[in-house]
């Protein structure tokens, strides 16, 4: 019966038989505890149509029903005559009755109660065919897969991906909710609007967003620009010249970097407070900027890979060190500036304990992280809700676009942290 | 030698040598700083020296005015500012230090220089010279000069703040605070008091958490990577981007969304429910054991895309060749990851992944903005409460309960761990180097 077949892997066929045999066994085993005992999943689909009521999610029931049946149909059809075709229709058949058979593990409270089988249902109700049933549809996917030489890890990244998207998907949904509040029993709006957006700008607004998010970007255009010119002069001098006590400052400034870096804000208040500087944006672009040397390792290692070759050479041209800062070392380090710079742009967004330390109940000043952790107070998270769900979207979508756009630059700069 | 009388002379008035050796306005620049930290000190400095033994005498308090005959306020010493102005006489001098060493290495240079014949560099060429080979002092000196006024001046201060009494019984102004010595380690170390029976506990949390959070977001990012990088997923980039997103995110805008959906009424709650898994509202943030494995889960959420980022880069460095013969000798995925895969990883991502653990250890933003330390516990000292790891601890004792001592004894704690840590990095990376490398 075995024959080759190109482009199947046929050690598996077996397997995936077995697995889809059960599968198919488990289908006619105990589904769920109604309030007439255990029934199999045919025995329930039947019982919905009948009974009046149930929900559209019912289809889903029916549905992993049919593709069951149809994945054991292929299941035969490939013993007697498998092909490459018959293989690839099984998995197609075989992921998506998985997919239903899982869902039916979120569905199956609502199926039952709305079509009344069952009342207070709970998951554990389920019977052990369902359960058996779920394991096996996994086991027999991965052997189609694998017969098919298709990569499993499709499955991992799958369930993963949805896990990973889902609050993203949550918070996007909130911030297009018409109905206000923090509570709500569903996932999905029961109308859509966008006046979420528009009341954050709105003139009248107890919310100055507009505000909040000019205060972060011109902070963080600030921040950008000075930090990274100040890492980038640190981490030159650090690398390309010689000098003594360069170890000595490298390793004093390791030690400060080992203490908590809001430990000192205190003082930094206090002494921003003697010069006149507290509740103004310049004092947050100012201190970003003062600690920016500290992190200076990621580009010092990337001007460590530039040969020295190159400097000697200018050097017997008769350039300064400063003319090599700038005409050589720089344009050959395109990638490590952007990374730079795309790392302190993005740390203006997220900073929040020195900007709520600094503006205390100064509203006006507030950067969008300060502002935006005000509304998730208790006290005013039922109210603004869905509000601080805009916000949120309205300070991400930039970021995350900017974050895409400059991924490569970013990961060879954290490949190079590592290195270095 | 008349002109050596000068550099014997430069140490006691700085300049002397390079005014008498022909750097006439460089003398002149050293000079004028010494005269100034001298009119400093005459005029305000050696006065807040001498305060900082005492840290003030004089309480704020009512004293009787014979001649109008009510009480008045007088205004009392304010240790605070006594402390911190103590510390910025401390740096100048400290500054003052240096460029008093600085100028007599630099006018020792111009005797030499003369001696030998060579030409000593006029004002002009100095300038000039700071574009070439005395770069470093053009290139750091803003960063040194932000660095030593934002930093290192305000970590001394908080740093000798360790060492007072200034808790919520001592606040200035009202109240004056002292020099205590150790006693505040002493408290927090010991056993038995009810501080130090908050501190054991959180220090043990916070060190689960910093190898719990670390090594679930290395493991799972290290195998997230290796499934998309493996060969037969097709959109590879598009599997990136699912997983980037959340990193994309600042982390504050994911950690309150994630926050909220965790509450009593969150949206997990109300699915769990609706879906039939529970029917009680389960206290993913409000129970202690709960809480402090969802903060790990839902650092694990923001942490595998980053590591997967990293791992990539360093994944495809593998050479193919090993995997080959592997698999020629018969080997299965798994044992290629035991024997090849990790070992290769475990050998370039050490260093990273100490460090990792350190700012694990000081990861304020995933506990602040997710449970902000609660749920609160009446065993700790108030405030404190079950998911608080050592920093924000540190931040609420400074913000809520005013107890700047204490919070600075963490802080030198804090320091402590870390310098451990990153000491036992070292030795490793150090004995590594010397080795051949991966084999």
């Amino acid at each position: 019966m075995k024959k080759a077949v190109i482009g199947l892997n046929i050690k598996y066929l077996s397997k995936a038989i077995v697995f889809g045999l059960l599968q198919f066994i488990a289908l006619f085993l105990p589904y769920a505890k109604t309030t007439e005992g255990y029934k199999n999943m045919p025995a329930v689909a039947r019982l919905l149509m009948v009974s009046n009521g149930g929900s559209a999610l019912n289809y889903v029931l029916i549905a992993n029903i049919v593709f069951t049946l149809l994945g054991f149909v292929l299941l035969a059809l490939s013993i007697t005559n498998l092909s490459k075709k018959i293989a690839r229709v099984w998995q197609c058949t075989q992921a998506i009755n998985t997919a239903t058979q899982l869902f039916l593990l979120f569905a199956s409270k609502t199926i039952l109660e709305k079509g009344k089988l069952a009342t207070a249902f709970l998951n554990k109700d389920l019977g052990f065919g369902y359960y058996s049933g779920l394991l096996l549809a996994f086991l027999t996917l991965v052997f189609v897969m694998k017969l098919n030489e298709t990569n499993t890890g499709y499955i991992a990244l799958t369930i993963m991906g949805i896990i990973w998207m889902f609050p993203i998907v949550w918070i996007v949904l909130t911030s297009l909710r018409a109905e206000q509040g923090y509570y709500v029993g569903y996932f999905f709006p029961k109308n859509l609007t966008l006046s979420n957006f528009t009341k954050l700008f709105a003139k009248d607004s107890v919310i100055p967003f507009g505000k909040w998010w000019v205060n972060t970007f011109i902070v963080a255009i600030f921040g950008c620009v000075l930090n990274t010119l100040i890492i980038l002069a640190t981490s030159f001098t650090l690398s390309r010249t010689r000098f003594r006590g360069r170890k000595a400052f490298m390793n004093v400034l390791m030690i400060i970097g080992l203490f908590p870096g809001f430990m000192s804000l205190i003082a930094v208040y206090n002494i921003l407070k003697g010069l006149g500087l507290n509740q103004s944006l310049v004092a947050l672009i100012i201190v970003s900027a003062a600690g920016a040397a500290m992190g200076y390792h990621v580009s010092k290692g990337f001007f460590d890979t530039i040969p020295r070759a190159v400097d000697e050479a200018a050097i017997i041209d008769g350039a300064s060190r400063f003319q090599i800062f700038t005409h050589i070392t720089l344009p050959l380090s395109k990638s490590i500036i952007v990374y730079t710079a795309l790392v302190n742009f993005l740390a203006a967004w997220s900073d929040y304990i020195f900007p709520s330390m600094l503006f205390g109940d100064k509203q006006s000043s507030y950067t969008v992280a300060v502002g935006l952790y005000w509304l998730t107070d208790f006290r005013r998270i039922d109210r603004y809700y869905t509000q601080f769900a805009a916000g949120a979207v309205i300070v991400a979508i930039p970021i995350v676009i900017l974050f895409i756009w400059l991924q490569k630059f970013y990961v060879e700069g954290l490949s190079g942290s590592v290195k270095g | 030698m008349k002109k050596e009388f000068f550099t014997k002379l430069s140490y006691i008035v700085c300049g002397a040598a390079n005014i008498a050796y022909g750097q006439v306005l460089k003398g002149l620049i050293f000079l004028l700083l010494e005269m100034s930290y001298i009119l400093f000190m005459i005029i305000s400095g050696a006065r807040r020296l001498a305060q900082l033994i005492t840290l003030g005498d004089n309480l704020q308090g009512m004293t009787f005015n014979e001649e109008i005959g009510i009480y008045e306020m007088t205004a009392g010493d304010n240790s605070m500012l006594i402390l911190l102005y103590g510390v910025i006489t401390i740096v100048i001098s400290l500054a003052f230090v240096a460029m008093w060493l600085f100028s007599i290495s630099s006018g020792k240079a111009a005797r030499d220089r003369y001696n030998a014949g060579k030409h000593n560099n006029n004002f002009i060429e100095d300038v000039k010279s700071l574009g070439n080979n005395n770069i470093r002092f053009f290139l750091l000196s803003v960063p040194v000069v932000g660095l030593v006024v934002f930093t290192v001046m305000p970590l001394l201060y908080m740093i000798l703040m360790a060492f007072t009494n200034y808790d919520q019984d001592h606040q200035p102004p009202g109240n004056l605070f002292d020099w205590v010595g150790i006693k505040n380690f002493i408290t927090l170390l010991s056993t038995g008091d009810r501080l130090s029976s908050t501190f054991w506990p959180v220090l043990g949390w916070t060190l689960i958490w910093g190898f719990a959070a670390t090594f679930t977001c290395y493991f799972g990012g290290m195998i997230l990577a290796m499934i998309i990088n493996s060969k037969g997923i097709k959109f590879k980039k598009f599997w990136r981007t699912i997983f980037v997103f959340t990193m994309a995110i600042p982390g504050f805008i994911s950690l309150r969304v994630v926050a909220t959906m965790l509450g009593e009424k969150g949206i997990f709650n109300v699915l769990l429910q609706q879906w039939g898994f529970t029917n009680a509202a389960l206290p993913f943030l409000s129970n202690a054991t709960w809480a402090r494995f969802s903060v790990i889960v839902v650092n694990f959420w923001i942490g595998v895309p980053v590591t997967m980022l990293m791992v990539s880069g360093i994944l495809m460095n593998i050479p193919g060749e090993l995997y080959e013969a592997a698999r020629i000798d018969g080997a299965g995925p798994i044992t290629m990851f035991r024997k090849i895969t990790f070992p290769y990883m475990w050998f370039v991502t050490t260093p990273y992944l100490i460090s990792n653990l350190i700012s694990n250890f000081n990861n304020f933003n995933t506990i602040f903005f997710l449970t902000g330390g609660e749920p609160h516990t009446l065993d700790y000292y108030k405030g404190a409460g079950k998911t608080d790891l050592l920093v924000t601890w540190l931040y609420k004792l400074t913000k809520d309960s005013n107890d700047f001592n204490l919070a600075a004894t963490i802080g030198i704690i804090i320091f402590v761990i870390s310098a451990i840590f990153t000491l036992v990095s070292f030795s490793r990376s150090n004995s590594l180097k010397n080795e051949e490398g991966f084999s």
